[in-house]
């Protein structure tokens, strides 16, 4: 009856989000392999370790909250709620497809069902699958560079990435731009089966930090609530930190708050 | 002449009315069989009308009393999409209830969330209600199939942490494997965008009362769904129970200018849209559909049963006709008017019709009476009842008789007969006395 909105996954995907666009392109033409490799090498295997904040305005509110984020990989993955005070502490464990949540408040850890990973994540505006599909985005996409040359006064590649036959996936098309002297990304557009636009993703304030070029604000744009945004802001980002597969554990969870 | 030519026709009534019963009798098997056909599917109209009439009395109660009430009231956009912010002002209920004399009103609250087990997470709906009022609008509370109601603070769970009780689905509590004493965890999205997370106790389980309910429904007290939910406003649903379930168009358009006043000096938020008054019939659409056609269905299924069987009625008295053009014949000789021949054929048929409608009626509405009482049980191949329209129905049928529907049937069964005999009857009118005497 209701559409479950709901936040059942207080999650990692911002600290995901960013590592794992960029190595989100499987190959397909010389020149896409050629670039998706470069992201690769830049990318798999990396752990960081981010904290960051997200506001998320809806009709009815709107919310900042601070999180602290370690990820390794793009399939594992550790996000505490640290502000408000309301949620402080509620976890969220991503190891490949499965999402744990930690409740410090009844003290318990709870999985996340296949059936709910399509409602909205953490009452933002993205969604639950977001986090998931980012781990098999390689497996179910194929991907071409659409474009390449200026726009706006910048050298980009366009990568536009149409699912494959058989797989179950969430989005009809993704393009997504690419700045191509950094490699960094610029904004992704995602379309639904019919080929409408649903939302805009952006990536804005680029930095260097460890001689990559990161874009510091991610924000995300539904195309029929215009009045409606999810934005997060990295405020500190670290990478290479040591990081083992242990420490994605459910005990950790449970420990890190 | 003519005056006298009338007062013979009167005179004579009696005796073709004799004639014409004592008629019946020279072939008694065979009337007994004509009588037993009309009768049998008398018997079969009046019974499917009363178990008709029995299911949708069932239903309209079940639409009714179980969960739904006579009325609800919700804003437009929970009616659109079940929009979380979507409520009316608790100052709205006070206030309904204090100028609209003859109702009882029961506020619900609803919101989706995940409930999880140490094993096991499920997508629930979270129904509120208010344990006060709720049992002076409906049953649901009632409908208990193992457990207790309760509601409020439960007992700690092991490691101290304070629980609420709530009540679930029979199959959530299935498909979860819980049952009563059980510990669940919600986890939601509470108003303010923050994470609704509690730990409850299953107080008891609710046998099945509509689909969705009973596949998903968590149900707890309005008081733990505001501590949950951060919802404290407003409710999302107000259902009404009239004393008088026959002024439900006169309270309905009551309350909605009883809305229009309240929206006037209260004015509500704008995103959520105008409240809304539904009955049952526009809540339940099908339902309600279903019981409009149920009585062109009967007609129809009526009229299948009853003309079947007055084909046995046409074969007795194409049969009579047939045998006895002889005696006609003589009867035509001796200067016998034909219209009295043809009359006195058709109160042969009108006999056999009365004493099959009187057979019929009487035994159907004993089996119909039996019915009525115990029901036909279905609990052995449906014990939890089957769902229809949104609604999951008791797995005994039980019938209810009006006597208009006997009346209705035997008139109409008396008429379909007496038109099946105009065949034979003609007949008789044609015949050429000098041929058949031959």
């Amino acid at each position: 009856m209701l559409v479950p909105k709901a936040a059942w996954r207080k999650t990692g995907m911002a600290a995901v989000l960013l590592p794992l666009l960029f190595a989100a392109f499987p190959a397909q033409g010389m020149e896409v392999e050629e670039l998706i490799r470069h992201i690769d090498r830049l990318w798999r295997g990396e752990t960081s370790h981010a904290t960051m904040s997200m506001t998320v305005k809806t009709r009815r509110y709107e919310r900042t909250m601070t999180m602290e984020a370690w990820s390794r990989g793009k399939d594992y993955s550790l996000v505490v709620i640290r502000e408000p005070v309301k949620d402080r502490g509620i976890a969220t464990l991503k190891v490949e497809e499965n999402i744990w949540n930690y409740l410090p408040k009844i003290n318990r850890v709870t999985k996340v069902p296949a059936s709910m990973m399509g409602g909205s994540w953490m009452g933002s505006h993205f969604t639950n699958d977001d986090l998931i599909k980012e781990s098999t985005f390689e497996d179910d996409y194929t991907s071409q560079i659409s474009f390449e040359g200026e726009r706006d006064g910048k050298a980009i590649y366009e990568v536009t990435s149409l699912p494959k036959p058989d797989a179950a996936v969430v989005w009809g098309k993704v393009v997504m731009t690419i700045d191509q002297q950094s490699l960094a990304p610029l904004q992704a557009l995602y379309y639904d089966e019919e080929g409408a636009l649903v939302r805009t993703l952006s990536f804005e304030q680029h930095e260097q930090i460890e001689g990559r070029t990161i874009p510091m604000r991610l924000s995300l744009q539904p195309e029929d609530k215009p009045d409606e945004s999810t934005v997060i802001v990295y405020h500190d980002i670290e990478f290479g930190v040591p990081l083992e597969e242990s420490f994605f554990s459910l005990q950790n969870l449970k420990q890190r708050r | 002449m003519q005056h006298l030519h009338n007062a013979s026709v009167l005179s004579r009534l009696p005796m073709l009315l004799f004639i014409a019963w004592r008629n019946i009798w020279r072939n008694p098997v065979r009337s007994i069989l004509t009588i037993s056909a009309l009768a049998g599917g008398l018997i079969m109209v009046i019974l499917y009308a009363s178990l008709l009439e029995g299911m949708s009395r069932q239903m309209v109660k079940f639409a009714t009393e179980i969960s739904t009430g006579h009325l609800q009231i919700h804003r437009q956009a929970f009616v659109d999409d079940q929009d979380l912010y979507a409520t009316l002002p608790w100052s709205y209920m006070t206030r309904i209830e204090q100028d609209i004399p003859g109702i009882h009103v029961a506020p619900r609250l609803y919101a989706a969330g995940l409930a999880s087990t140490r094993d096991t997470s499920n997508g629930v709906l979270i129904k509120a209600v208010d344990p006060e009022r709720e049992p002076q609008v409906t049953l649901m509370l009632d409908h208990v199939r193992s457990g207790q109601i309760e509601f409020g603070p439960a007992s700690p769970s092991a490691e101290g942490l304070p629980r609420d009780n709530v009540v679930i689905g029979a199959q959530l509590a299935k498909n979860m494997q819980i049952g009563q004493g059980s510990e669940l965890v919600l986890v939601t999205q509470a108003a303010d965008g923050s994470i609704g997370n509690a730990l409850y106790r299953v107080a008891a389980v609710l046998k099945p009362l509509e689909p969705n309910f009973d596949r998903m429904g968590v149900l707890m007290s309005i008081k733990s769904f505001q501590q949950l939910m951060y919802l404290e406003d407003g409710f999302h649903e107000l259902a009404i129970k009239l004393n008088d379930p026959t002024a439900l168009e006169t309270v309905q358009v009551e309350l909605r200018e009883e809305l229009k006043r309240l929206v006037q000096q209260q004015p509500l938020d704008e995103l959520s849209g105008a409240p809304v008054v539904r009955n049952w019939r526009e809540l339940s659409p099908t339902l309600a559909d279903m019981l409009e056609l149920s009585n062109t269905f009967l007609l129809i299924v009526g009229f299948i049963v009853v003309g079947l069987a007055s084909l046995g009625m046409l074969n007795t008295m194409l049969m009579a006709v047939h045998e006895r053009t002889h005696e006609f014949g003589i009867l035509l000789a001796l200067g016998m008017k034909r219209r009295w021949l043809l009359l006195m054929v058709l109160l042969e048929s009108f006999f056999l019709a009365l004493v099959s409608a009187l057979v019929g009626s009487l035994l159907g509405v004993l089996i119909a009476g039996y019915f009525e009482e115990h029901g036909i049980d279905f609990s052995d191949s449906m014990p939890d009842g089957y769902d229809w329209a949104g609604m999951v129905f008791e797995p005994v049928m039980t019938a209810y008789l009006q006597p208009y529907d006997v009346v209705y049937a035997s008139v109409l069964m008396i008429l379909i007969t007496l038109l099946a005999s105009l065949m034979p009857s003609w007949r008789t009118v044609r015949l050429k006395p000098a041929e058949v005497m031959r």
